[in-house]
């Protein structure tokens, strides 16, 4: 005792915690295989959820961002119909006249725009001998302000081309692609329903989102469509806009109301009869989705863990009837009550831990390989909080579980765990 | 031929214990109103037959069991009345066990071994192991030293009991059958080895039925039925 080591004085409990690691790290390796299947349970359970989780985020921060790339502030107004209407024959529209009226009225508004869809005028395009259905938009030059469609080569559509009812047309490049087009096909000719029309514009490529192509598109003048396509599809258009400042949203939509319930005639209790969209919605949807499939894999993912920990409380069952000797010598060597308790304790946290280690590991594998494999899925990504909750959760069926065993090891009676056979 | 007087340089005085256990229906005393005192560098042998007490007096003495009734001091502490951390303090501190079929732990070293009740101790690794070291190189097993038991022979792992006992510097050495599964050749070694340590000043205390090791100490003590029957004190053979 001449060196007695006073530098190295730690609090008793301290003392004992250091030791009960060492000991518990021993035991596991000792016992490395067993020690492995015990936390198989765990180690299943927190990859299975890491894995939901990740490819889960992956999936809303890609889908968040497009949805923000998309313009998550452009506002499309529709006309509604009730389904009571409907099967009374009513049905509600948004006309041309309404959009003149709130594009000249409504304040606050970067750009408004109309578009519509000739659905009757039908969707077949050609190019030589290639056809192809896509999306026909008749829309005016603002469109490109409002859903921020850019050019990569020629323009977009100008006033006077609506104005002249010019036959030209703004293609996305999946069209092109598929009418095997060169990749600058300005000024090529392409048939609309038999109509020829003049490619004036490549929009540049959008991707797609959830696997839907983003630029399977073709844009006409307005009026041209309405020309084109009759009366008929021009009673029901849709009108698209996006306000100055995003904050003030709900202003811009009162205003639009008040217009539109006027214009149309409402009476004070009657409903709209036509409602808003925006991206902001979508992804709100969205949200709500993701959360509530997480909230769901979370759930199954405690009970998985549940058991996990159940198997770690059985096999530190076995191990301590297993080692009543060894208990036994190290009482009579004086190992107190207290400090056998924190080894087996630290021994199933230790256990446990690894295996919430080794799973967040597996799972994050596990949803990187998925993510790789399947087509159009964005990168896996583990948020910090799933991390924090899987580890923290861990120690705590490590500890909850480890109690029973820790217990019975801590209360052998020594002179009986030396005389066990 | 007359039992110790010698009170003041008694490591060990028990007066008047009592131990009995419930048996279904009635009591059974396993010791019955045993006085004895044990001195520094006293070399004592306990004997009897199975069922005499021994076993007992042994819990008793290593500070495994508490009495029912009676005194028991060992140095100045008094055991009788301690709780159970007290009781695993002392041990550590002052008993050093040397089992029949060894007990080290058989995933350790032997040098892990001998440095585990240090582990119940304040000592850092490093005072540990030297100390540790010491130990096994006074009972002759300083080459072996990250051997596993099952890598030792019965004799040697012996050995590293009683280096796991010796390290802690107890107020007595509390053997218990020590060489109950040895050979004859190798019992006489660690007969030896006990000599040896009785010698460099060591008190010994060895629980046995076999005549040959209480012919090693100087004093026996025959239990019978829970009684002390005789004390002997004498010149051992050298």
């Amino acid at each position: 005792m001449l060196n007695s080591p006073s530098g190295f004085a730690m609090p008793k409990s301290l003392h004992a915690v250091w030791e009960g690691t060492r000991a518990a790290l021993h035991s596991i390796r000792a016992h490395a295989m067993r020690s492995m299947l015990t936390t198989l349970g765990i180690i299943i359970g927190v990859a299975a959820v890491i894995a939901v989780v990740a490819i889960m985020q992956g999936l809303s921060s890609s889908i968040t961002q497009q949805l923000d790339d998309l313009g998550s502030d452009m506002v499309t107004i529709r006309a509604y119909t009730t389904q009571e209407d409907q099967l009374l024959g009513f049905n509600k529209t948004l006309s041309y006249d309404d959009f003149l009226v709130l594009k000249s009225k409504v304040e606050g508004v970067e750009d408004m725009t109309a578009t519509m869809q000739p659905f009757s005028f039908g969707s077949t395009v050609s190019y030589g001998r290639n056809s192809v259905q896509t999306q026909i938009i008749g829309t005016d030059s603002s469109y490109q302000n409002v859903v921020r469609i850019y050019p990569e080569y020629g323009r977009f559509l100008s006033e006077s081309d609506d104005l002249r009812r010019r036959r030209v047309a703004f293609v996305g490049t999946s069209v092109l692609k598929k009418l095997n087009m060169s990749e600058n096909s300005v000024g090529e000719f392409i048939s609309l329903n038999g109509e020829w029309f003049r490619v004036i514009g490549i929009a540049e490529t959008q991707g797609s989102i959830f696997g839907f192509d983003q630029d399977n598109y073709i844009i006409t003048p307005f009026s041209t469509m309405r020309s084109l396509s009759g009366d008929q599809v021009t009673r029901n258009i849709d009108i698209m806009f996006r306000p100055s400042d995003p904050a003030k949203l709900p202003e811009v939509q009162e205003q639009i109301s008040q217009i539109l319930r006027k214009r149309h005639n409402l009476e004070k209790d009657d409903a709209d009869d036509f409602e808003f969209h925006s991206a902001e919605k979508t992804k709100k949807q969205f949200d709500s989705v993701t959360q509530s499939v997480t909230l769901v894999a979370g759930g199954v993912v405690g009970i998985s863990l549940l058991v996990g920990g159940i198997g770690v409380m059985n096999i530190m069952l076995v191990s301590v009837t297993e080692r009543t000797r060894e208990i036994g010598t190290v009482k009579a060597l004086g190992a107190t009550p207290q400090f056998i308790m924190i080894q087996f304790l630290i021994e199933a946290l230790v256990l446990s831990l690894f295996g919430g280690i080794i799973g967040l590991i597996l799972g994050y594998g596990v949803a990187s390989m998925l993510t790789m494999v399947m087509p159009n899925m964005p990168s896996a990504l583990v948020p910090l909080w799933a991390i924090t909750l899987a580890l923290g959760f861990t120690t705590a069926i490590g500890v909850i579980f480890g109690l029973a065993p820790a217990m019975k090891a801590a209360r052998l009676n020594p002179i009986d765990a030396l005389r066990y056979e | 031929m007359m039992p110790t007087e010698a009170q003041d340089t008694a490591i060990i005085s028990m007066n008047n214990i009592v131990k009995s256990y419930q048996m279904a229906d009635e009591t059974f005393y396993a010791l019955k109103d045993v006085s004895l005192s044990i001195e520094e560098n006293d070399y004592v042998a306990i004997i009897g037959p199975s069922g005499s007490g021994k076993s007992t007096l042994m819990n008793i003495l290593g500070c495994l069991d508490a009495p029912c009734s009676g005194t028991y001091f060992l140095g100045e502490q008094a055991v009788a009345s301690l709780s159970e951390v007290e009781l695993a303090n002392l041990r550590n501190q002052s008993v050093g066990f040397i089992f029949q079929s060894f007990n080290l732990l058989p995933r350790a070293s032997a040098l892990e071994n001998v440095m585990q009740p240090l582990v119940y101790r304040f000592i850092a690794v490093k005072e540990r192991k030297r100390l540790a070291m010491e130990a096994l190189e006074r009972v002759g097993l300083g080459n072996k030293i990250h051997h596993l038991p099952n890598q030792l022979s019965g004799g040697q792992r012996q050995r590293v009991a009683i280096a796991r006992a010796l390290v802690t510097k107890p107020k007595i050495l509390l053997g218990d059958e020590p060489t109950g599964n040895l050979d004859s050749q190798t019992t006489l070694e660690i007969m030896a080895l006990f000599d040896e340590l009785h010698a460099e000043g060591h008190t010994v205390v060895l629980i046995t039925h076999e005549p040959e090791i209480a012919d090693h100490c100087h004093r026996v003590i025959r239990l019978k039925d829970g009684c002390i029957e005789s004390d002997v004190r004498r010149q051992a053979h050298a």
